[in-house]
């Protein structure tokens, strides 16, 4: 019974990342920071170096640069909380057996999410409702809804039946199987689409400049309209840096936070 | 490589075109009568909205007087553009006086004349070296401006930048600005206002958006009461938005007038006469107008020429 309901559900969610990964070194834990920081450390050099005309100077001031990167992990942050909150849950219950008569519309609707560009939902958002924070908040969150419930449900349905029934054997509740058994194995899983939802953030945070939300967008955004190809340059740089720094955060989480024997 | 082959193709292709279309109005407006008759042209344009409304005009009206009229309108940028008129490509299209003076001829933002005929004059004679006759002076203007919801402008008593300017000073929080990123670098943009008009606006009532996301902001004036604008843009009337006099001209003009190449103005003078009275028509409501029922009626851009020619009585 189980076995025929499974296949539909999995092979609707496609691209799940799955591969299980084991702890690193301590060299491999040390190569992305270190490489990050020389990365920083020659942009800042080029900047001080170089003769800055005066929309550079203001667009590349190091207080600027940092006001800008603050509304950028504010926006990846709070987007991220955001589908958690809502994909998490909303995961669980769909894999539960009485939800599973909605599970297919549910998904649909989550797909209409990611289906429809950022930018699109951003321009669409700023005409009929509002610009700035809040809108780019809510379009990263439609956007990345989908990939974090689908890990959470893959990672919820993978979980061997057998196992789940000797829990119900030995006397567990429906609750505590869910609590005790399929959440911790599905975590790993979990995770993944977690880090993949964060990732995603960083870049598309960049498209809040065009609706008032600021970012390192700022930069990308001055420097092509103005004719800075340096500061779209800089922009570029700083964006790709905390996408890979942000990833590279998620990815310790998901090293430390994935339970013991695993 | 590919690319001109391309373009060649395409150009090929519009040549045809133009020659089925030509060949099928023949009987009223190819051959006959009128100033223009047995001449052929080239008109050009630049890509956006209301340079193809522009480019249709002058081409239908050059066929109301008997001319054969070669569509080569659309070019990307302005650079493109002017390289097809000096190079003989195309014959005609509409400039404007700022970019001609600022972006053509490269002298300084600075340097821009203040009145809008002197600068005409001023582009005139220094693109007469270059083969570009300057013609057809009109009174549409595409330059930066201010504006604000009419129920803005009334509660807060702003008709022109001087009095943003006070408002700026006295309640920044009422002077909210939302402004494109271009806008705000530019010399001669956000800063130069500033400082022409003696004030200074605290960062954080500047909200930075797209261009064209501006004109829906402002009648919710939320989060800015102010915005930059295009004053010819057909948004303005469109959302009911008010623009700012800039009572100091702080803005260069960015007034429409043909520019032709030398030598076919010389083969055919009547051109100036018989585009005349569109020039005089031509106001920065009018461009507004054409442009919206463009950009917010979603007509398209020969049929919305045709109308206006024949409502203002230009052809028939």
């Amino acid at each position: 019974m189980s076995t025929t309901s499974k296949p539909p559900l999995v092979a609707s969610a496609a691209a799940v990342v799955t591969a299980p990964r084991r702890r690193r070194s301590l060299g491999g834990y040390l190569f992305m920071p270190v490489l990050l920081a020389l990365v920083l450390v020659f942009t800042f050099v080029s900047i001080s170096r170089k003769d800055l005309d005066s929309t550079e100077s203001k667009r590349l001031a190091f207080d600027y640069i940092v006001a800008r990167t603050v509304e950028h992990l504010e926006l990846t942050v709070i987007s991220t909380l955001i589908v958690l909150v809502i994909a998490i849950p909303v995961g669980i219950l769909l894999t539960r057996s009485f939800a599973r008569p909605v599970t297919p519309f549910a998904i649909a609707f989550f797909n209409i999410g990611q289906a429809v560009p950022t930018i699109g939902l951003l321009l669409i958002f700023a005409i009929v409702w509002s610009i700035g924070f809040v809108p780019t908040v809510v379009a990263l969150a439609a956007y990345t809804t989908l990939p974090v419930l689908r890990n959470t449900m893959v990672g919820l349905t993978q979980v061997d039946a057998s196992v789940i029934e000797s829990a119900r054997g030995m006397g567990m509740t429906k609750l505590a199987v869910l609590t005790r058994i399929e959440l911790p194995l599905a975590v790993p899983v979990i995770m993944a689409g977690l880090r993949t939802a964060l990732t995603i953030n960083v870049g598309t945070a960049t498209l809040g400049a065009f609706i008032g939300a600021g970012t390192l967008g700022s930069l990308i955004v001055s420097g092509y309209s103005g004719n800075h190809p340096f500061i779209t340059i800089i922009g570029g740089i700083l964006v790709a840096v905390l996408a890979l720094l942000v990833d590279y955060l998620a990815g310790l989480a998901e090293d430390f936070l994935r339970p013991r024997g695993l | 490589m590919s690319y001109s082959m391309k373009l060649a193709r395409l150009t090929a292709l519009a040549a045809g075109l133009t020659l089925v279309a030509s060949a099928c109005g023949s009987g009223d407006s190819g051959g006959g009568s009128g100033d223009l008759a047995g001449k052929s042209f080239t008109v050009g344009s630049k890509e956006f909205t209301e340079q193809v409304i522009l480019g249709q005009i002058t081409i239908l009206a050059l066929e109301d007087a008997g001319a054969t009229v070669k569509d080569e309108t659309g070019t990307e940028g302005t650079a493109l553009t002017r390289k097809g008129l000096e190079s003989g490509e195309i014959d005609m299209y509409w400039e404007y006086t700022g970019t001609g003076f600022i972006e053509i001829l490269g002298n300084s933002p600075e340097d821009v004349p203040k009145d809008p005929q002197e600068l005409f004059d001023a582009v005139a004679e220094q693109d007469a070296k270059n083969g570009v006759k300057w013609i057809l002076k009109t009174e549409a203007n595409d330059t930066y401006a201010f504006a604000a919801s009419q129920e803005t402008s009334d509660s807060l008593g702003v008709t022109t930048i001087s009095d943003y300017a006070e408002l700026a000073n006295s309640k920044p929080e009422d002077a909210s600005l939302c402004a494109a990123a271009e806008f705000l670098d530019r010399d001669d943009g956000f800063p130069g206002v500033e400082e022409a008009y003696g004030f200074k606006l605290p960062d954080d009532q500047i909200t930075e958006v797209d261009l064209n996301i501006i004109y829906t902001a402002l009648p919710k004036a939320d989060p800015c009461n102010f915005g930059e604008v295009f004053e010819s843009a057909g948004q303005i009337p469109a959302n009911d938005l008010v623009v700012l006099e800039d009572d100091k001209q702080f803005f260069p003009g960015y007034e429409l007038a043909l520019t032709v190449n030398d030598s076919v103005l010389k083969d055919s003078p009547e051109l100036e006469d018989v585009l005349q009275p569109i020039a005089d028509k031509l106001t920065t409501e009018e461009l507004q107008k054409l442009n919206a029922s463009v950009d917010v009626d979603g007509l398209p851009e020969e049929a919305v020429a045709k109308k206006w020619l024949e409502d203002n009585g230009l052809i028939g």
